[in-house]
């Protein structure tokens, strides 16, 4: 439903965005849309959505509402709504989200817990 | 656009808490801490707060920076800018109404290349007069005077205080002398 409106608007009107040339060693939080296009290596916490370019090149653990990776992460991915892998993005780490999905095409290893045991309803609720 | 010319921006809600490194030009609205290091430049926002050691081609200061900020070429603090810390660039720029607390080192080499550029003709006719002045003025006794005063005031006033001393052994002498 909301996905629908995610990817195209917030992505035009991007606050924040790290270059292709970039390299941040450290920690990254805030409360807007964060697109990387460079490289980041230490921890990221959004509130909102993260977005990694096929350029894009993580290695942290994160924490957001929203994860779109077309690059490569290396960490565990934690997301409150979404984690969306897609098509020639390189994954290794655990994913932690109530929806996760995975394109055909996509590189992947790790755990997936989408916590269907404990609160199978709990996405549509959320 | 941004994301079409390479340029990175931070925005207002974001935290970097790090080292920053990279080509191409960073804009800051939001908070960077640890280290900045660009070969392009860095724009400081209004809104934006730097806290870092920062390296750069090229830095505009419109909001906070705190800590030491090093240009290749140059750093301007504009009106809004508000900066502590030390600035090494050989072009620094100050507009009216910026703060800024700090050192600022523009380079030797460069002042003393303005000088010999700038004063050759100056240098060549101040260097004579007060050399002319100096051997004209022993005869005159003008301005050794203002030496010789300074001297013979400093000397007379070290002996001084040592009579003080001998002058209390004197006095007993008196003393003894009037006994």
């Amino acid at each position: 439903m909301a996905a629908l409106d995610k990817p195209a608007a917030p992505r035009s009107g991007a606050n924040t965005v790290i270059g292709s040339t970039i390299v941040i060693d450290g920690e990254i939080s805030g409360d807007e849309d964060l697109t990387i296009e460079g490289t980041v290596k230490g921890k990221i916490a959004l509130r909102q959505s993260l977005y990694v370019e096929s350029s894009g090149v993580i290695e942290a653990d994160i924490e957001t509402a929203n994860v779109e990776v077309s690059g490569q992460v290396t960490g565990n991915i934690a997301a409150t709504d979404k984690v969306e892998l897609k098509a020639n993005c390189k994954v290794v780490g655990d994913i932690r989200a109530p929806r996760i999905l995975i394109a055909d095409g996509a590189a992947f290893k790790g755990n997936v817990d989408m916590e269907v045991g404990l609160r199978g309803p709990s996405p549509r609720g959320k | 656009m941004a994301t079409a010319n390479g340029s990175t921006v931070i925005g207002e809600s974001i935290l970097i808490n790090g080292g920053l490194q990279g080509d191409e030009d960073l804009t800051v609205r939001g908070r960077v801490e640890g280290t900045v290091t660009l070969t392009r430049t860095l724009v400081v926002e209004p809104t934006g707060v730097v806290k870092a050691e920062v390296q750069v081609k090229n830095c505009i200061i419109a909001g906070v920076v705190i800590g030491n900020v090093t240009a290749s070429e140059s750093v301007e603090i504009t009106k809004e800018g508000r900066m502590v810390g030390d600035i090494a660039a050989p072009r620094v720029i100050i507009v009216d109404g910026a703060s800024f607390k700090g050192r600022v080192d523009m380079g030797e080499v460069d002042v003393s290349a303005a000088e010999r550029s700038e004063r050759p003709a100056p240098r060549a006719l101040s260097r004579p007069a007060p050399r002319p002045a100096l051997t004209a003025r022993p005869a005159s006794r003008s301005a050794p005077k203002e030496e010789a005063a300074g001297e013979v005031a400093a000397a007379p006033r070290p002996p001084a205080p040592p009579p003080a001393l001998g002058v209390g052994a004197v006095k007993r002498k008196v003393v003894v002398k009037r006994k």
